[in-house]
């Protein structure tokens, strides 16, 4: 008992100096029991390859170059496609948002095209534009478009009025009203937004890069099985893990910490 | 600042579920002198809050006229500050960015914005906290910078719901006695809407009891100021006019 006190003492201690610990150390039981399970040799080695046998995988295509070539263009694709996405998607959730009567005339139309999600448009976008870049980027932007939008609408409307009315009692002009009230009282929703439309258009520009990708994560992960390689389809996997951690720790997480949470919008 | 007058206010809110019609206000006219510090009183219901939304232009007025110097409104405006029960600060803003928001809209620069905020935040006591954000600070708090903000915009008249409904109680008389302070500074034009006689008495200079929207009696509070709660808790003037408020307010 008092040695997994102690245990515990050191791990918040060291957790608190290294944050980037907290994010791994939950992981090192996940590998114990993975590789607990491959010693046991229940199942061959090929389908079921062990921890080192997935890093020296890792470090083989990192050094043949392939690893950093697929990631760059799978990032590239998610960056060109989200930016196109986010560049639509809170103009128009903020027109939606503020205006009752394109509220009122979007919003079906909205929830109907949401519910056709991204990939059951590959089957149509393959006919119409082949297998290529417009293809993907069509699944991404439209992937990224909605909980954005959806997101700032909820955001706009869900505007406090007293807040409103302070503004124009001290004199605030519509314009300013929405840049100074609106749109910062909309910052935690549009964040939420823009969380779960990179997250979805992340999974989703994997599986288009599976169906029509000529490189990138996915079309490693799907090239890998057809030479029956699990080593690197895990590999694949674990970069998928990896790259959504950061997004979310290094990029959305922080402006979450200085904004909503700082102006005491959502807890902690 | 300037004088208020409404001439024959009314108000009535439709149902548009139930299709059925609610006079909230019926026929109120009143006049509040320049400098003047007037309370109005009245049981739940009474139409209090819409009285005032009508004065800053948050609801439309069914029929009559509001004059703020002698001028017609129509619409909320920074002639008018509001301070609300709610606080109704901006989260986003630091308190000295909240206190000089209506001097930013006007188009007031930084350097002459720096000034207003600490004129503004020394008369609220609040100095060392110009740089934090609004849910870092305690109610009584908030809401001195909910009072100042509405100040350092120069309205003609200052309007208040229920300002100190939402703090504990001893918080509550200390705003009490900083409000009038101000006052007696400053001689800015109040209505003060509250359901609590002693600090309609406490604070104003004439009281207005309403009654089912309609004014019921307006009492006259020549209490002499400074007023301060130490002085006055005793005071027999001061009890009887309570008294008199009261029981208004219960015949209502
Ligand atoms: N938006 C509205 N629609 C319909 N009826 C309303 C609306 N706002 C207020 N009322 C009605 O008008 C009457 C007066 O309301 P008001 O809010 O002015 O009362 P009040 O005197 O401020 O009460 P309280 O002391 O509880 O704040 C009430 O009967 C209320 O139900
Ligand atoms: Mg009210």
């Amino acid at each position: 008992m008092m040695a997994i006190y102690t245990l515990w003492g050191y791990y918040a201690r060291w957790t608190a100096r290294w944050p980037m610990l907290a994010a791994f150390i939950p992981f090192i039981p996940l590998i114990a029991i993975w590789a607990f399970i491959v010693w046991l040799e229940l199942f061959p080695r090929v389908f079921l390859p062990g921890p080192l046998d997935v890093i020296g995988k890792a470090w083989e295509l990192t050094y043949k170059g392939i690893l950093g070539d697929y990631l760059i263009d799978s990032l590239s694709r998610l960056a060109v496609g989200a930016a196109a996405g986010i560049a639509i998607a809170i103009p128009l959730g903020i027109f939606i948002g503020l205006n009752k009567r394109a509220h009122e005339f979007s919003w079906p139309i909205l929830l109907f095209f949401q519910a056709i999600g991204d990939i059951a448009w590959l089957p149509i976008l393959l006919v119409w534009f082949g297998f290529g870049l417009t293809t993907m980027t069509f699944v991404i932007v439209y992937t990224v478009l909605f909980p954005i939008v959806l997101n700032t609408v909820l955001g706009i409307r869900s505007a406090k009025p007293d807040l409103h009315r302070a503004a124009q009692s001290l004199g605030a002009p519509r314009g300013r009203i929405l840049l100074e009230v609106t749109l910062p009282g909309a910052l935690p929703n549009i964040i939420t937004g823009l969380r779960n439309g990179l997250g979805y258009g992340w999974r989703a520009l994997i599986a288009a890069e599976i169906i029509v990708g000529t490189s990138g994560i996915g079309f490693l992960m799907f090239d890998a099985r057809r030479a029956g390689s699990v080593d690197e389809i895990v590999v694949g996997m674990i970069v998928l893990g990896i790259l959504w951690y950061i997004v979310d720790s290094w990029l959305l997480a922080p402006i979450e910490r200085a904004t909503g949470e700082r102006w005491g919008l959502v807890t902690k | 600042m300037k004088s208020l007058a409404l001439e024959n206010l009314s108000k009535t809110y439709f149902d548009p579920y139930r299709g059925t019609q609610f006079t909230a206000v019926k026929d109120v006219s009143l006049n509040v002198e320049e400098g003047d510090f007037v309370a109005v009183v009245g049981p739940s219901g009474c139409g209090k809050s819409t009285i005032l939304n009508m004065i800053a232009g948050f609801v439309p007025i069914t029929s009559g006229r509001i004059l703020v110097g002698g001028r017609e409104v129509k619409g909320p405006g920074p002639d008018r500050g509001v301070v609300f029960q709610s606080f109704a600060l901006f989260p986003w803003k630091t308190v000295s960015e909240n206190v000089t928001f209506g001097p930013k809209m006007r188009g007031v620069g930084k350097a002459e914005r720096a000034k207003i905020a600490e004129e503004y935040l020394a008369l609220a006591g609040l100095s060392h906290a110009a740089d934090r954000y609004p849910n870092e600070l305690s109610g009584g708090m908030q809401q001195r910078v909910g009072v100042v903000r509405a100040l350092a915009n120069n309205p003609d008249v200052l309007l208040m719901d229920e300002p100190f409904a939402s703090v504990d109680a001893q918080t509550r008389m200390t705003l009490q006695e900083e409000l009038t302070r101000i006052w007696e500074e400053r001689r800015p034009t109040i209505v003060f809407i509250t359901h609590d006689v002693s600090e309609a008495v406490f604070l104003a200079n004439k009281v207005v009891v309403l009654s089912k929207g309609n004014v019921l009696e307006q009492v006259d509070i020549p209490l002499s100021r400074p007023r301060s709660w130490d002085r006055l808790v005793e005071d027999d003037d001061f009890k009887a006019l309570s008294n008199q408020v009261l029981q208004l307010v219960r015949s209502a």
